[in-house]
């Protein structure tokens, strides 16, 4: 039984979130590959045809992928990028790191209630979005950047969130610079 | 029993007075086996505890020895018990011969019991406790040593072997009943019916033994094989189809909870991930449009009240090209094309610059026409009258004209 390769490298990369090859290996088609900071890695991503994302379903009234507290889950999104990506001006991805301790920070100050639980709650928020490629979290040195799946955002389709981003709360300075 | 089996087996239509002897001698050892389970003398008993009170007593009998107990020792021994219980048990295992008078005379105080009903309260308790199965062990056991013993006649042998016959056949029938009935109660009783490859070749053995030493029973030996096979049929098929249905269902009461617990604490990881072979997990991943993310931010809960941001539509519009023109980028970029056409000189024909291919020739055309029409760029496009004829060329026709720089 053969498959053919692009079939299996999209099915491969259903299964596995976003799967990293070294750059030296070609990119399966179909897939779209969004590259390492260091340029040594590149993430596997399953592009839709005509540069559509899945937010096309809206305008056929399909339901999207069901996610648990959606709300939740897009504004610790949100906060995360308002400490990575710092230069609005270039696109999200690679982004830079930063300290999930700011993370934090910034989702407290978006956030209304118990600080303690917001923290908790955007903890596991966090670590779903890893989960699923829109962000990276680096649990040895605590830092988070953005994940390879904001990579495939439209660059038209970015100009709200840039605005947001602008009028979100500062992350603190790290103690360190 | 006491009957002689050649009797029985030449002479089994017309009964007689011995067998009507021997009828009731097997009644009263049924009596006696039972009496420890009656409640009265026409029901058996419905509570544990009434079994409970026939078993202490036989016990206090065996220790007494051959004086008996006196009825008050008999009290005394089942103290535990309320004394309506105790006397109702004492009136029906002495109606049914399970206790009996020392001597047979009236006002007897010391009493005595019965062998047969603690053989019997023994039997109960075993089938009780696990079923016919072990009790079907002990039979083949028993059986196979009665084949080897010199004294059993053919008769004899041939009746064990259609007890035996007998025996598997219900069995296998009572299975058989289970596997087409519901899963649940399959689980619940087949345990204690379904047969181990040792039952199996017990009674095989058995067979064989009683085939070598007496050949001419070869029609109840093959009753027999077919019951036994039979039986290891049906014991095949509810275990297959128990496994078949844990295996697929993904009804956990199949096995006891006790069960699934032991597994998850004591299973290898090896073992917890075999559980789950098979299945691939490939939900679609969930996708976060940035006008979502604004949205979720936007209605949130916050704490201060939020600027008002500048109207908007939250939805990406394309709208008019980004390349309006102002941008730097562009005015750079149509600097960068009119001086590399213009290489240091103030003019140069447009006939001149335009490549051989159309597909070139256009790009260019349209980059100086930009550049022409670009409000902070100093260059500007002039035609001429006149139209020249190139049959052949990359454009077949041209009007002359030249790109030159204004002074500004």
């Amino acid at each position: 039984m053969s498959v053919e390769p692009e079939v299996l490298a999209r099915a491969r990369s259903r299964v596995l979130g976003t799967p990293s090859i070294p750059a030296s290996e070609p990119v399966p088609a179909g897939l779209t590959a969004a590259t390492e900071v260091d340029g040594s890695r590149v993430w596997l991503l399953p592009s839709w045809p005509d540069g559509a994302t899945p937010a096309l379903l809206e305008e056929y009234q399909t339901a999207p992928m069901p996610l648990d507290r959606p709300g939740q889950a897009r504004r610790v999104l949100a906060a995360a990028l308002r400490c990575c990506w710092s230069r609005l001006d270039d696109a999200p991805w690679p982004g830079e790191r930063a300290p999930l301790a700011a993370v934090l920070e910034v989702y407290v100050g978006m956030s209304r209630g118990d600080s303690e639980l917001a923290r908790r709650w955007a903890t596991g928020e966090l670590r779903r979005l890893a989960d699923t490629g829109w962000l990276l979290l680096d649990h040895d040195t605590g830092t988070v950047r953005p994940g390879p799946r904001v990579a495939m955002w439209p660059e038209e389709s970015l100009s709200s969130l840039r605005d947001l981003l602008r009028r979100l709360p500062q992350p603190p300075e790290a103690p360190g610079e | 029993m006491s009957s002689s089996p050649e009797n029985v087996i030449n002479d089994p239509a017309t009964p007689s007075l011995d067998d009507a002897l021997v009828g009731e001698a097997v009644l009263g050892v049924y009596r006696q086996m039972f009496a420890a389970l009656a409640r009265d003398s026409g029901a058996v008993v419905d509570d544990p505890d009434l079994v409970d009170v026939a078993e202490t007593l036989l016990t206090a009998f065996a220790d007494a020895g051959e004086d008996g107990l006196s009825r008050e020792q008999m009290r005394y021994v089942c103290r535990r018990h309320p004394a309506e219980v105790f006397e109702n048990r004492l009136r029906v295992l002495k109606g049914l011969g399970a206790i009996r008078e020392v001597f047979p005379k009236p006002n007897q105080l010391r009493y005595r019991a019965s062998f047969t009903s603690v053989v019997g309260l023994m039997f109960v308790r075993r089938m009780m406790l696990d079923g016919g199965q072990s009790e079907m062990h002990r039979l083949l056991a028993l059986e196979q040593l009665n084949v080897a013993d010199p004294r059993m006649t053919p008769g004899q042998a041939r009746d064990g072997a259609e007890g035996l016959a007998r025996a598997f056949r219900l069995w296998s029938v009572e299975l058989l009943t289970l596997t087409n009935g519901t899963i649940e109660e399959l689980r619940e009783q087949a345990p204690k019916l379904w047969g181990t490859e040792e039952i199996l070749l017990r009674a095989e053995r058995l067979h064989g033994a009683i085939l070598r030493r007496w050949p001419q029973l070869d029609r109840t030996c093959t009753e027999l094989r077919a019951a036994i096979y039979a039986y290891g049929d049906a014991s095949r098929r509810a275990a297959a189809r128990l496994t078949d249905s844990a295996g697929t269902t993904r009804n956990l009461t199949l096995l006891p909870p006790e069960t699934w617990r032991t597994f998850a604490r004591t299973a290898s990881r090896e073992d917890l991930a075999a559980v789950l072979d098979g299945f691939v997990f490939d939900a679609a991943a969930p996708w976060h449009e940035p006008s979502a993310v604004v949205t979720a931010v936007e209605d949130g809960p916050r704490t201060t009240p939020p600027r008002p941001a500048p109207p908007r539509p939250s939805v990406p519009d394309p709208g008019l090209s980004a390349d309006t023109g102002s941008d730097d980028a562009t005015a750079e970029r149509l600097r960068t094309v009119a001086e590399q056409v213009l290489r240091g000189g103030d003019r140069v024909a447009v006939e001149e610059v335009l490549g051989d291919d159309w597909v070139t020739a256009r790009r260019m055309l349209a980059d100086l026409s930009a550049a022409h029409l670009h409000p902070e760029l100093p260059y500007r496009l002039v035609w001429s009258d006149g139209m020249a004829v190139r049959e052949g060329g990359s454009p077949t026709w041209l009007s002359p004209g030249t790109f030159e720089r204004t002074a500004s």
